[in-house]
């Protein structure tokens, strides 16, 4: 899975992944994420996924959103999706994501 | 109004009062006119007593006469030698207090040729001495000539010697009512003198004044009689004269000669009672002859002389009266308070009873109602534990029902992954236990399905048990192998051989082919099944029925061979649906059955045996279900092309890459939709990820998966021989908590549970399986 991390300012990190967010990748991709959260001497305040070009989420997938939400609250800072596709959103819905999540 | 005891008991009280109040009535209607007879003859008696005591005095005067009579005869054959002297003829007086006077007197020229009168008269002065008179020889008065001396001398002869003249008034001497007695003085046969007595009658009148039985009423002294001499004051020609009367209303003078016509004539033995009605007065009139030709008559006022029986006649009445209104209120009191308080009372407490209220009936009164109340107590404490007891029964009864009715498959659809046919039915169970079933299943690995409706006879407790062991019986004998014919054989001879009661089973049962349509029929005096074919009609199978069973053990059976085609239905029931019956006790039958799945236009099963039940239901409205509702349908859907992916490897999370191609791969085959790709992709993860991650813990084992497309439906097979595990017993993850108290776990198969049409575990053969049916739409 292609996955980008770029810092867009001071406290945003903004996440670009490609493909499925599943069994396969779904690990890879939260952990990535976190590890640079880590490692960044800035605290990042904003986490913005990018989804446009995520093709499918598995349950798996799902559990990574919820982790890394729970993360960010934690840390006082937000997460954000952006680009989510209809049947992403349809998946949201069902666990009931849509009622915390900020979907652009 | 008369339909209480109370008011029946009135009624007849009055009714008992009124005859018995009738009855004393007569008797004292009766005993009173006894009583006054009594009285009557009690009275006359003391008047016969007056009488008796009057006619004394007028013998005393008769006497009087005839002794004087004596001494003028005396005088007459002495030839005078004993002289008529004044002392002589005074001396007698003297024995005769109540004389006024009397004399001697003779015929002319009997006692002295040369004398024509010859008499000597002695009479009372005012002071009561006596005095010889010899003025009445004069020739102005004349004896010979009074009236008095002609009339007795004219009633006396040698056999009546004595006579009474009529009352006469006396105006010469005394000056008072007079009667007077004569006796004649005979010479031999020839008479030839007369004696008299006179008497004052108003002497003799105040002794009848004084004979009063009641010193109330009026008396009478009357001459009876027609006077046909006039010689004194009273001529007169009428019958009857009052001579006197002490009624102090009556004038003496104004009383004389009035008739007394009106007056009855009393006798001593008259049983009938006649009154006298005077001067606005009721008497009762007692008339007696004296002997001097009188009549004395007391009048005693009728008021008085019955006074006293009156008085105690009207007593009685008056006891009467208080007892007619007491008696009736003593009764109705004594009824309210020993039988209609204790009826209602007793009402009351049944009532409460009837309402499961728990309460003792109290009646203090110890009477039978007491016994009855406890009585009633007892029957109540029976009834409750009769009734803890029938409870306790019909809840195992309940049970029974249940584990029947939960012997019955009931899980729709019954083979998801056979598509060839499909299968439905239900049994509404009527109150009491009963003996329908149903039942289906595979009887070999050759695509042979079995299915059967059957009713058991009879109801309760036996039947139940006796269609559980003919159901058993069916499916253990069936899954041996026999052909139809010797199947159905062997299981009547096993059910004749378990059926001591003498209970039978009526059965209808198919074997299909499921690949090939073949198909057996056999009917044991079942009710006959509809078929329908695709785009029929509904038609009743006509077969051979056979006998049921369990009655006969060698019994032949014809079986009936056909070939199902696609779309085929055959629709079974019990005769709980044809002979259910409406409010109007019409039975359902089987027309409407008939015409109600003809105006079913779907062939979903499911739905048409839902509709079905649902018109019988409009039809039997509130009447009750007397017996089970069965039914069992099958639709064959003819044979399935197989299409069918597999795929198998070991179960990690490494192979999951590979799993993800084959199944996309197999889904681009199906031709599925993006959407349902979406879900299946979703669904398929998690089931992978479990089997990968928990199914073999630390070991490795395999997963089996399998991909099948049919004409609607989707179906992906799970299979690994890992630990037993049900992942459908995962409760569900509550998606409203907020986001940061929600678990990370369990979202998985949430999203399996809600995205499939169906999810359906198994484990056998050592082996979970976990079943997955998604809806092509």
């Amino acid at each position: 899975m292609e996955i980008n991390l770029n810092r867009t300012g001071i406290f945003t990190l903004n996440v670009y992944a490609k493909g499925r967010l599943d069994l396969d990748s779904a690990v890879e991709y939260g952990q990535k994420i976190t590890d640079f959260i880590y490692d960044s001497d800035e605290e990042i305040k904003e986490l913005v996924l990018d989804f446009s070009e995520i093709t499918f989420i598995s349950s798996y997938g799902l559990k990574v959103i919820l982790e890394l939400y729970k993360k960010m609250k934690e840390t006082e800072g937000s997460l954000k999706i952006k680009g989510v596709s209809e049947e992403i959103k349809k998946s949201f819905n069902l666990v009931g994501f849509n009622k915390f999540l900020a979907l652009d | 109004m008369f339909k209480t005891i109370k008011s029946k008991f009135l009624v007849w009280t009055f009714v008992m009062l009124a005859v018995l109040m009738l009855a004393f009535v007569s008797y004292i209607g009766i005993f009173r006119m006894k009583m006054k007879q009594l009285m009557i003859q009690n009275y006359g008696n003391s008047i016969n007593a007056f009488v008796q005591q009057l006619d004394d005095k007028v013998i005393r005067a008769v006497d009087n006469s005839k002794d004087l009579a004596l001494l003028g005869s005396l005088y007459y054959k002495t030839d005078r030698s004993i002289p008529l002297t004044n002392k002589s003829i005074i001396k007698l007086f003297e024995n005769y207090e109540n004389s006024l006077g009397g004399g001697i007197w003779f015929e002319p020229y009997v006692v002295n040729k040369n004398q024509k009168r010859n008499c000597f008269y002695v009479y009372r002065n005012k002071n009561g001495k006596l005095i010889l008179d010899e003025d009445f020889a004069s020739d102005e008065y004349d004896y010979h000539n009074q009236g008095w001396y002609k009339q007795i001398m004219s009633q006396i002869d040698k056999k009546h010697d004595t006579a009474w003249s009529l009352p006469y008034y006396e105006n010469q001497g005394s000056e008072t009512m007079m009667i007077t007695v004569g006796t004649g003085i005979f010479d031999g046969d020839k008479l030839i003198g007369l004696s008299t007595v006179d008497w004052e009658l108003n002497t003799i009148f105040e002794e009848i004044k004084e004979m009063k039985p009641l010193e109330k009423g009026f008396n009478m002294y009357v001459q009876k009689g027609k006077i046909k001499d006039s010689f004194s004051l009273f001529a007169s020609k009428k019958d009857n004269y009052i001579i006197t009367t002490d009624d102090p209303n009556l004038d003496n003078n104004a009383l004389v000669g009035k008739t007394l016509d009106n007056i009855p004539w009393y006798k001593d033995n008259l049983y009938y009672i006649t009154y006298f009605d005077y001067n606005g007065k009721t008497y009762v009139p007692f008339v007696r002859n004296t002997i001097n030709g009188m009549l004395l008559i007391i009048n005693i006022p009728k008021s008085e002389m019955f006074k006293d029986i009156d008085k105690f006649v009207f007593n009685m009445f008056i006891v009467m009266a208080f007892l007619g209104i007491f008696i009736p209120i003593l009764v109705y009191a004594g009824l309210n308070r020993y039988i209609i308080n204790p009826i209602d009372k007793l009402t009351l407490f049944v009532k409460q009873i009837g309402k499961g209220e728990d309460v003792k009936i109290k009646i203090e009164k110890p009477t039978e109602f007491k016994q009855l109340a406890s009585t009633f107590d007892k029957m109540t404490s029976d009834i409750k534990a009769i009734t803890k007891e029938k409870e306790k029964i019909n809840s195992e009864l309940t049970i029974a029902k249940s584990i029947q009715t939960s012997s019955l498959p009931s899980t729709f659809p019954a083979f998801p992954n056979v598509k060839e046919f499909d299968i439905y039915a239900s049994m509404e169970p009527a109150k009491e236990v009963g003996g329908d079933f149903y039942d289906y299943y595979f009887i070999d690995k050759n695509n042979n399905f079995m299915f059967l409706i059957a009713d058991v006879s009879g109801k309760g407790v036996p039947a139940a048990l006796f269609m559980m062991t003919t159901k058993t019986l069916i499916n253990n004998l069936s899954q041996i192998g026999y052909e139809p014919k010797e199947l159905i054989k062997i299981i009547n001879k096993k059910v004749c051989e378990n059926n001591k009661e003498g209970l039978f089973v009526t059965m209808f049962s198919g074997i299909v082919n499921i690949k090939t349509g073949k198909t057996y029929f056999v009917n044991c005096g079942h009710n006959k099944p509809l078929i329908k074919h695709q785009n029929g009609k509904y038609e009743y199978l006509e077969l051979d029925n056979n006998m049921p069973l369990g009655v006969f053990e060698d019994t032949e059976f014809s079986i009936y061979e056909t070939e199902l085609k696609k779309g085929d239905i055959i629709f079974t029931y019990t005769d709980g649906i044809t002979e259910a019956i409406n409010p109007e006790n019409e039975m359902y039958g089987e027309n409407k059955l008939e015409t109600s799945l003809n105006n079913i236009e779907t062939d979903n099963i499911n739905e048409i045996a839902l509709r079905v039940k649902q018109n019988l239901k409009e039809y039997t409205k509130e009447a009750p279900q007397s017996d089970d509702i069965t039914i069992l349908c099958f639709k064959y859907n003819g044979e399935q092309k197989m299409n069918i992916k597999t795929y198998k490897d070991i179960a990690k999370r490494e192979n999951y890459k590979p799993f993800c191609n084959w199944l996309h791969s197999s889904l681009k085959e199906f031709g599925v939709n993006k959407e349902l790709f979406n879900k299946i992709d979703m669904c398929s993860e998690e089931i992978f990820a479990n089997i990968s991650f928990y199914a073999y813990g630390e070991n490795e084992g395999e997963i089996e998966v399998s991909a099948q497309k049919t004409d609607n439906e989707i179906i992906l097979k799970f299979e690994d021989s890992g630990i037993a595990y049900n992942p459908l017993e995962k409760p569900d993850p509550d998606i409203t908590l907020p986001p940061m108290e929600r678990p990370l776990g369990g979202l998985g198969i949430y999203m399996v549970k809600n995205m499939a049409k169906d999810v359906t575990y198994e484990r056998n053969d050592n082996k979970n399986k976990l079943i997955l049916i998604f809806e092509i739409l």
